[in-house]
């Protein structure tokens, strides 16, 4: 008899439905940092705003490219239902836990993953999911230095405008990364 | 009518039965046919992973509980299929056991053909 589910695909029952439940994540992620940019916006927080659209770019392009791998594999990619959107914020200190909770999370998942991959020892997925454990590195970085800039510069008086203009400037240049 | 249905499927490779229904492997088609509520139906990989989801969807405790005294009727449509099941509770726990034990024995396929035809020496 024929193995005609592996011929059609590499990926398994198991490992496709947490790719699928990734790209949900990444998603849910990409709208959850639109809803943040939007407050950042219309609080006067110029330069975060901008920061958290392009984390929502950021975002989505990992959920593409989650959904490429899927189909490229032969499996079904399923585009995903987002609701729930926090939409506010008690202050801009909040937006910035929220966001490196966000990316905590985001770690988390993609690790069970990998564990999954070494279980069923699918290396193929496993060496895919590498890009996006080196991504985390950096994502965690800028979400965790945002947040102490809290610490370094202090809210008060002008402290809260500064830290908007200098949340831009957070870059990650570790060689590994790139 | 189970018995006329199985007849018809002796050329194929039975993968997995049960007292209510048959699934069979068609190589030559590379597709799978599947002998259950008195009707043989055709279905390529799509299909059958599509068919998989939508029983394994339902939620047989909640119908189970349901008090109300509309039938337990589902029916099962697949899209791109000609086909569509109307199947009742009994019907539909008897349709996913079949397809859990066509699930196992699909994987123990892959794993036999990993241990015998795929070794890279």
């Amino acid at each position: 008899m024929k193995d005609i589910m592996r011929i059609k695909s590499l990926l398994s029952t198991d490992i496709e439905a947490l790719l699928n439940q990734q790209i949900k994540k990444e998603a849910h992620s990409s709208a959850l940092y639109l809803a943040m940019a939007s407050w950042c916006n219309q609080n006067g927080f110029d330069y975060s705003s901008d920061y958290f659209s392009k984390q929502s770019d950021e975002e989505r392009y990992h959920q593409l490219k989650l959904f490429k791998y899927v189909l490229d594999m032969g499996g079904s990619a399923i585009s995903p239902e987002v609701s729930g959107i926090k939409h506010d914020y008690t202050s801009l200190r909040e937006v910035f836990e929220d966001a490196l909770e966000q990316e905590v999370a985001i770690t988390q998942s993609f690790k069970n993953i990998a564990a999954n991959c070494m279980k069923e020892q699918d290396f193929v997925t496993f060496e895919f999911l590498n890009w996006f454990m080196k991504e985390q590195r950096e994502e965690e970085y800028k979400a965790r230095r945002a947040l102490e800039l809290f610490e370094v510069i202090g809210e008060e008086g002008t402290g809260l405008w500064e830290i908007d203009k200098h949340v831009n400037k957070i870059k990650y240049d570790s060689e590994a990364a790139e | 009518m189970i018995a006329a249905k199985t007849q018809n499927a002796v050329n194929f490779t039975e993968v997995f039965s049960t007292r209510t229904g048959a699934v069979y492997q068609c190589d030559r088609e590379r597709c799978w046919y599947i002998d259950f509520a008195g009707k043989l139906v055709k279905f390529d990989y799509r299909g059958l992973m599509k068919l998989k989801t939508s029983i394994y969807r339902v939620n047989i405790e909640a119908l189970l509980l349901d008090n109300s005294k509309s039938p337990e009727i589902e029916m099962v449509f697949i899209c791109a299929c000609n086909h569509c099941y109307f199947l009742n509770l009994l019907q539909i726990i008897a349709l996913k056991e079949l397809l859990e034990g066509t699930f196992v024995m699909l994987e123990l396929n892959q794993i036999i053909h990993d241990r015998l035809s795929r070794i890279v020496i």
